[in-house]
């Protein structure tokens, strides 16, 4: 974007002001940068599940990066959405449209129930009751077969045409999903930005950094905290929405713990507390995974040796690192 | 502002090296898109769990998988034209072989896909291939695909499955009057199993004296021997797969189980034997859809072997790999009956075919293209038995296939 200027030279006035433009615009510039992902990345498939990735972890962000709570359990929510979405089209024959909304409220109203029991505990305790309460959900959708497939996963709600504006739109060819899906991305990026630019926003920055001082000044962090768990399992839960849609199955798997292991580590190598580090983390794993597997059945040590260099040598990610590097971007990020 | 030195300094990243390692990261996604296959040339995509604890099974099924194309090709290909493979490891997940069954068909763009090696990874396999009407052969074991939920024209099943196999081992080793216990995997594939035992019980008159589940991927099983043990059973059905079957083996005979009863798998995997050893598999009756030793008493498996060797330097191949064979092999000889891949002719031609491949006469049955074929009942030889090192099994019975050994259409909710 804005390499020219890292050099000797002091920072030119146009370029700190067009870097602030973009970071005031940052909703805009991200879906522009998402926007051309079907065509840099090998397959559409794969842009689809930077984009999916990219918002469960963005919702997983909230929590993480600004709150400073490790959950373990994130799989829960990123489930749910994607178990709710298919019932609710399969099963009890709502249109897409209604299914979405149906299923985040509902995996709203699960992240208030974890977030209830799990926000009472701190630190390691908090990773440990999440990754609990989570698994439970899985035994549960492993249990319920006659409802949710048990092993063999959710099947038969496949959306092959979607109605828009009158218009019937091919949702099995892989450009036109990518952006109908990247509508329902947004929307999700859009709530997030609007979050963190609130009040709200600054206070639970204020709690991950001094949780004392802030109850200290007044403000309920019990009360914050069990919001931003909702506000985040919801933003998650629009990644299940999006990857039930995309897929056509909801596999077991989507709830399992590797599946949170999973969302943690896209958030490190992409960089916590970066609005777009989510986004880069999920690119950069899953391309690294696609990639690499079809050169050797042995990509497994080539992935791990390349997320190990990233941890020792870029603790900040790579979108946190490289904002770093942008003498323009230190003051505001 | 620090200066650009200190900042050198405390990142160790330079300009140069930030341009040097984007060029290269730009070069990497180009990769891909370089060196397509010519676009006359038939691609079979092939996703399977390279990576896992299937991963014994899945390689073989890819060497054999590779074979069938290597024979068709050196005869000039499918109608004039190169058939390609493309295996793809779909790392026994099924969101991940959705992905990759989606990418195979959108950018590589295959005129049919054969593989998986799980029940639930080849049902999404399943899901994706029939929206876009893209042929599919599955070759691992499952009874809902053949069921009409799941069931579309483009689904074929080559595997055998656990309804055909159970029922073969159960006519070998249960008789009327005799008890039954099950020691059953805790997923799919072992509920699968224990249902068709017990269907293929009551209808012989042995009786059930107790089912104990056990989780996936268990490695201990001692505290369920005491209580098997103490049913008393004159039969011991153990339901699971990969490697749960070699350890629960290994630990029921250290119970000494074996003395008590006779132990009995749906499925009795030439890997895990391998892997185990003849002493503690000795006796240990299941079925099967391949065993090398077969060559003996029928032309085809012979000649199989001897393709099989010649390609891999005289090793023998396996009961899972033999389904690579088939399942891509009697696709590219539809396709070759139907003079190219138009997807509608080769499912005529496939439905109509009589292929032997293998090890004898298959087809696909109408109604829900299930390969109507033999079933082999194996027992493992005890180590003084064995001829020579891939000596490992004394064939029982081979039933030869009919479609009466399979539920009938209307039980599976077809049209009849």
């Amino acid at each position: 974007m804005t390499v020219h200027s890292t050099g000797e030279a002091p920072p030119l006035p146009q370029a700190q002001r067009l870097f602030a433009l973009l970071a005031d615009h940052r909703v805009l510039v991200s879906l522009v940068a998402l926007a051309l992902l079907p065509w840099l990345l090998p397959s559409k498939a794969l842009a689809v599940n930077v984009l999916i990735y990219g918002v469960v972890v963005m919702g997983y962000n909230l929590l993480f990066g600004y709150t400073g709570l490790l959950s373990f359990g994130h799989a829960a929510f990123f489930g749910t959405g994607a178990y709710l979405t298919g019932i609710a089209i399969g099963r009890w024959g709502l249109p897409w449209f209604a299914a979405v909304p149906l299923a985040i409220a509902a995996s709203m109203a699960l992240a208030a129930l974890i977030g209830t029991i799990s926000t009472r505990t701190r630190g390691i305790y908090f990773s440990m009751v999440t990754l609990a309460l989570a698994q439970l959900v899985y035994y549960v959708a492993l249990q319920a077969s006659s409802f949710t497939g048990g092993e063999n996963g959710l099947r038969g709600f496949t959306v092959d045409h979607i109605g828009l504006f009158g218009a019937q739109v091919n949702f099995l060819d892989p450009v036109n999903k990518y952006y109908v899906l990247m509508v329902l991305a947004a929307i999700a990026i859009w709530v997030q930005s609007r979050i963190l630019n609130s009040p709200f926003g600054a206070v639970i920055e204020a709690i991950r950094e001094n949780e004392q001082r802030a109850r200290a000044c007044g403000y309920d962090v019990e009360r914050c905290k069990l919001i931003v768990f909702m506000l985040s399992g919801a933003i998650s839960a629009v990644g299940g929405c999006m990857s039930a849609l995309h897929l056509s199955i909801v596999p077991l798997d989507i709830l399992h713990y590797q599946t949170s292991g999973m969302i943690v580590m896209m958030v490190l190598l992409g960089g916590a507390r970066s609005f777009f580090g989510p986004f880069v983390g999920a690119a950069v794993f899953l391309i690294l995974e696609d990639v690499v597997s079809l050169w050797t059945p042995h990509w497994q040590i080539v992935v791990g040796a390349i997320f190990v260099v990233f941890v020792l040598f870029l603790p900040k990610g790579i979108w946190g690192t490289f904002l770093d590097v942008l003498p323009l971007a230190r003051q505001r990020r | 502002m620090p200066n650009y030195e200190t900042r050198l300094r405390r990142t160790g990243i330079s300009r140069r090296t930030a341009l040097m390692g984007m060029s290269a990261g730009v070069a990497t996604l180009a990769m891909p898109r370089l060196g397509r296959a010519a676009d006359d040339t038939i691609r079979i995509g092939f996703p399977t769990p390279l990576t896992g604890p299937f991963a014994a099974e899945a390689r073989d099924q890819v060497k054999c998988a590779e074979l069938a194309v290597k024979l068709v090709n050196d005869k000039g290909g499918v109608a004039g034209r190169k058939v390609e493979l493309l295996v793809r490891d779909d790392k026994l997940n099924a969101g991940e072989a959705a992905t990759r069954t989606l990418e195979l068909i959108e950018k590589d763009k295959v005129h049919a896909i054969v593989g998986a090696l799980s029940s639930a990874v080849q049902l999404a396999v399943n899901e994706v291939t029939r929206a876009r009407g893209v042929i599919y052969v599955s070759i691992s074991q499952s009874d809902t695909i053949n069921e009409v939920k799941d069931f579309s024209k483009y689904t074929f099943h080559e595997a055998l499955n656990p309804h055909m196999t159970t029922a073969a081992v159960a006519r070998q080793t249960i008789k009327k009057g005799m008890k039954v216990a099950h020691l059953v995997a805790d997923y799919a594939y072992g509920h699968e199993m224990l249902r068709g035992f017990k269907r293929a019980q009551t209808a012989i008159g042995a009786e059930s004296v107790g089912e104990i589940l056990h989780p996936f991927g268990a490695a201990d099983y001692s505290t369920f021997m005491p209580r098997l043990m103490s049913l008393r059973p004159d039969v011991l059905c153990i339901s699971n797969f990969g490697r749960d079957q070699a350890n629960a083996i290994k630990q029921a005979v250290d119970f000494g189980i074996k003395q008590q009863m006779k132990i009995v798998v749906p499925v009795i995997l030439h890997n895990q034997r391998l892997a185990v050893g003849p002493d503690v598999f000795e006796g240990v009756v299941g079925g099967a859809n391949y065993y090398w030793g077969l060559e003996t008493q029928n032309k085809t498996a012979a000649e199989f072997n001897k393709a099989f060797r010649a390609a891999n330097g005289g090793a023998i191949p396996t009961d899972y790999g033999a389904y690579g064979y088939s399942g891509v092999g009697s696709l590219l000889q539809a396709m070759q009956a139907a003079g190219g891949t138009d997807t509608d002719k080769v499912i005529a031609v496939l439905e109509g075919l009589q292929y032997d491949l293998t090890k004898g006469p298959q087809h696909y049955r109408k109604c829900d293209h299930q390969s109507v074929q033999s079933v082999l009942v194996l027992e493992s030889k005890k180590k003084s038995a064995m001829a020579s090192e891939n000596d490992l099994f004394a064939i029982v019975a081979s039933d030869p296939g009919a479609d009466e050994m399979l539920r009938s259409c209307g039980e599976l909710g077809h049209a009849t």
